[in-house]
């Protein structure tokens, strides 16, 4: 089995192939999901999902550290920008700096608590503040509308200097929503290249030495915490606005355990992109499966267990081995191609 | 001034059903370091089964189904008491053949693999019984109230939580009294010398996943006529077995039941003064408790760290 340190440290690109493939394939989204029978509101979803889940892995597969209450940041993001909106000032700009910041900072005060945990412990306890900030989005009935949500959030229109775009319509928000994607993604990869991307996976590999070899690993776990927290609010905050409304639902176990599956399906133990292959086969899983058969939760969650038993290094890492298996070719456009795993 | 007496009595009966839905899933946890997520989907498909048996099931309709029916409803439950759990026990030997390409790796992907599974078993359970919420009929006998010092105290309550104790000391003294306690305590410890000493590990992991997973029938045949049955029962229950499996320290039995009974008196008291805020006293238990001991009240290092 492959994992993420086996990938040889090279220079990191501001652009790379996967770049710019995710690139395109974002462009020609709009065209691409009628002409397969799915429907444009589909994107901004799989948007916003991929957005959480690239964040998440740096949490989950990077440093190896376990949330199975991350959804709670989704959804604090997700009342955030409703509860601006509502209470400040109908903004767009406004709103995103809220949501990032509400969830920044309660992932920073749980990731301080949790920074000095490990292994099943951390694990553990992300699920009980998962929990907490569920129930808390429940019973606060008077902010949040407990079980009926937050209704009514507007889509204020994007300005830019003397320029204004309405973002009522689906479409305009997906080219929004994957912007940012596209931003998520290429701070992200530089990130995880970094000399920081390269201690998150040294405590991966062995805390206890990295903490020998000087690094103060608690902060280390903290930052990388804060950020996750910080980008599942910025897609919490799409959220809202794609839904036009914000719910608990997203913040319970249920909900938080879907990005671990979805992670983990695509292969993001492995890979930087796994997240992403892994939330558009979970989207279109629940679409074509769920178009034939009304337990399609039930396949995928048997998918799921085939996967974790027999290829836990996911999608991503089947595709590595494919490629890897494959002679290589004399031409230089393949080579790129497995830079992406 | 509210009296405080019935809520802690209340709290003390909830802490001990509390103890039997841990009690399973601490002998796992504690014997093979599994973080079983898809416990409570055990407990769940525990009192389906015993509500099938109860009720007849897809024989109801069927003479053999009349017939059935017409037996006393006491012996029906009390067949369902060892029907369910047995079961039960079935589906828990095949997680744990699922289960045994991750051992070896780190915990996560038991992990994993559980809350795969407790996600399956879900959506099964829609598939087979139905989404609606059901319950299970009891007998006469145990299902009435009583009066005590001027309060009303349900007889069912009381039988359940008889029961539970009835359970742990057999638990505990299977563990701590059979030549198999001892080497299921042996296995927790030392993986390699209870092999080498003979014994058949893969079996005995079996054994105790299949014996634990019968514990968490049990509790669920007990304990569902108090909380109703539903799919998504086995999620609910298991989210506060396994916050007092880490209150109690992962592993440690009596840390498991001291938890429980602390986790049942914090959400009876809580009760007394804001009912809807019960569950979050548990949280904050938690809390306070790793907060103070990284481990939980009695637990050890263990593998499960790394």
């Amino acid at each position: 089995m492959i994992s993420l340190s086996d990938i040889p440290a090279r220079p990191a690109a501001w652009i790379t192939l996967p770049m710019i493939v995710l690139a395109t394939v974002l462009l020609a989204t709009p065209w691409l999901l009628p002409a397969v029978g799915l429907y444009q509101y589909l994107g901004i979803e799989i948007a916003i999902w991929i957005i959480f889940a690239l964040g998440f892995n740096l949490l989950f597969g990077y440093t190896g550290l376990h949330s199975f209450g991350h959804g709670a940041y989704l959804g604090i993001g997700a009342y955030a920008f409703g509860l601006f909106q509502h209470n400040i000032a109908v903004s767009l700009w406004g709103g995103l700096l809220a949501a990032v910041l509400a969830a920044g900072v309660a992932g920073a005060l749980v990731g301080a608590f949790l920074s000095h945990r490990r292994g099943i412990y951390y694990a553990l306890l992300t699920i009980g503040f998962g929990q907490i900030f569920w129930f808390l989005a429940m019973k606060l009935h008077r902010v949040t509308g407990g079980e009926d949500g937050l209704l009514g959030i507007p889509r204020p229109p994007l300005t830019l200097g003397p320029w204004q775009v309405a973002l009522t319509d689906n479409l305009a928000l997906f080219y929004f929503a994957a912007v940012l994607l596209m931003l998520v993604a290429v701070l992200g990869w530089r990130l995880a290249n970094s000399p920081f991307g390269r201690v998150l996976q040294a405590i991966r590999q062995n805390e206890t030495r990295a903490r020998f070899v000087g690094y103060e690993v608690w902060r280390f776990k903290w930052a990388v915490f804060t950020l996750s927290a910080m980008l599942a609010g910025l897609a919490g905050s799409l959220l809202a606005m794609a839904q036009q409304s914000a719910y608990p639902d997203v913040m319970s176990l249920h909900q938080s355990g879907l990005v671990v599956m979805m992670v983990l399906v695509g292969g993001g133990l492995v890979s930087f992109w796994g997240p992403v292959l892994g939330v558009v086969f979970y989207f279109v899983a629940r679409d074509v499966l769920g178009g034939l058969t009304e337990t399609w939760l039930l396949w995928y969650g048997l998918i799921f267990m085939a996967m974790v038993m027999l290829r836990p290094e996911g999608l991503a890492g089947m595709l590595h081995g494919l490629s890897r298996r494959r002679p290589p070719l004399p031409t230089a456009a393949t080579a790129p191609a497995t830079e992406a795993v | 001034m509210i009296d405080l007496l019935p809520h802690i009595i209340n709290g003390l009966t909830l802490g001990l059903l509390f103890a039997l839905i841990a009690l399973g899933f601490t002998l796992i946890v504690g014997v093979m370091e599994v973080i079983n997520l898809a416990h409570g989907s055990l407990f769940a498909l525990g009192a389906y089964f015993a509500l099938t048996v109860i009720g007849g099931g897809w024989f109801s309709g069927t003479p053999f189904g009349a017939w059935w029916l017409s037996l006393p409803p006491g012996l029906r439950y009390v067949l369902a008491l060892a029907i369910g759990p047995a079961l039960a026990g079935l589906c828990g030997m095949l997680l744990e053949l699922c289960l045994r390409p991750t051992y070896g790796k780190p915990p996560l992907y038991g992990l994993l693999l559980t809350f795969g599974a407790a996600l399956v078993v879900e959506e099964l359970i829609r598939l087979v019984w139905g989404t609606g919420e059901q319950n299970l009929a009891l007998p006469q006998a145990i299902n009435s109230a009583f009066l005590l010092n001027g309060m009303i105290f349900s007889t069912y309550r009381f039988f359940a939580a008889g029961f539970s104790i009835v359970a742990i000391a057999a638990v505990w003294l299977f563990l701590e009294r059979t030549s198999t306690g001892a080497v299921i305590k042996a296995g927790a410890h030392d993986s390699e010398m209870v092999r080498a000493l003979g014994y058949d590990l893969a079996k005995l992991r079996l054994l105790v996943f299949g014996f634990g997973a019968a514990l968490a029938g049990l509790a669920g045949v007990v304990m569902v006529p108090i909380w109703g049955l539903r799919p998504h029962v086995g999620v609910d229950i298991v989210i506060p077995a396994f916050l007092i499996i880490v209150i109690g320290g992962v592993g440690s039995f009596w840390g498991a039941v001291i938890a429980a009974l602390l986790v049942g008196l914090a959400m009876g008291i809580t009760g007394a003064y804001a009912a809807a805020w019960a569950t979050m006293s548990m949280y904050l238990l938690l809390i306070a408790v790793l907060g103070f001991r990284s481990r939980g009240l009695l637990g050890r290092k263990s593998a499960l760290e790394n």
